[in-house]
């Protein structure tokens, strides 16, 4: 098969978070949360009279942004004199919680020192959760957006990479199905990739 | 054989005694990045044994399980062996 045009060129590279936005209908308690509860530095706005869009009855808006960290920006956008539309309301339960901002730190001290900051602002945060290379806090912005904190317990490694390959191609083997309906499925499948992996490596050696 | 990968991690490590601690279980030859505890019928490893928390222990065989789950809840995780296909619809 020929390759693909894309395929010829050198591939470019990303360097982390520029930023992230989301609308928000609550201004003054999202600048509050962000800027005094946080003390994230605001420290870019964009106003703009719909961007020109009147065919789309783009509203007029502000676009504005808190600095997190080594350079990437969350940002949110407040459309003037509009109402939220309810398909942009944060819905309740676990499923809409995938759609989340995780910030980072560098040690368990600060991981605490920011659980101590919002619990004596307010605000309901989780106690610590060690996950296999995370440790994070949880807690909620005045839009019910849901922010995570979290430490990297462990550098990942390229094992690490590896075995997201492995799990990634079961996934797709069974997705492919339109019959996968629970882990124990990808766990039992995911069992021969490794089983394919272990061949190609006993291969690698012999040759 | 039956039994189940784990991926040669520092956070992996615990479930790995524990399982070799019941004396139903054995480790096989390491294949790359992967450690496998083998079992004969069944094996049962307690959480408490363990020390891993929920968030662990609830990912704990996402390496892969040549077996089958008879209980996996926040105590204890009981694998069997089985012949039974993967997708009962395949």
């Amino acid at each position: 098969m020929p390759a693909s045009p894309a395929a010829t060129l050198p591939a470019p590279v990303l360097h982390g978070v520029d930023h992230t936005a989301r609308p928000t209908w609550k201004l003054r308690e999202t600048v509050h949360f962000y800027r005094d509860i946080l003390g994230l530095p605001l420290v870019h706005a964009i106003t703009a009279k719909g961007w020109g869009r009147e065919k789309e009855q783009h509203a007029d808006f502000i676009h504005f942004f808190f600095d997190a960290g080594k350079g990437a920006l969350i940002a949110f956008f407040y459309y003037v004199g509009t109402k939220q539309p309810p398909e942009l309301v944060v819905p309740r339960g676990y499923m809409a919680m995938a759609n989340h901002t995780a910030w980072s730190v560098d040690t368990e001290e600060e991981l605490l020192a920011w659980q101590k900051r919002l619990e004596m602002q307010g605000v309901t945060v989780s106690q610590s959760v060690r996950h296999e290379i995370l440790e994070s806090i949880y807690f909620r912005d005045p839009n019910f957006y849901p922010i995570e904190i979290s430490r990297r317990l462990r550098d990942v490694e390229r094992p690490d990479a590896t075995d997201a390959e492995l799990t990634i191609d079961a996934a797709l083997e069974l997705d492919a199905t339109g019959h996968w309906t629970d882990i124990e499925q990808l766990w039992r499948t995911k069992a021969r990739y490794v089983e394919k992996y272990r061949d190609a490596l006993a291969e690698s050696e012999a040759s | 054989m039956s039994g189940f990968y784990l991926l040669d991690v520092p956070e992996f490590a615990p479930l790995a005694a524990a399982a070799l601690r019941t004396g139903k279980a054995r480790e096989e030859k390491k294949i790359g990045c992967y450690r496998f505890i083998a079992f004969e019928d069944r094996l049962d490893i307690e959480r408490a044994d363990t020390g891993l928390t929920e968030a662990v222990w609830y990912g704990c065989l996402t390496a892969g399980l040549d077996g089958k789950i008879a209980r996996f809840d926040s105590l204890r995780l009981t694998l069997v062996a089985t012949n039974e296909p993967i997708l009962p619809h395949a």
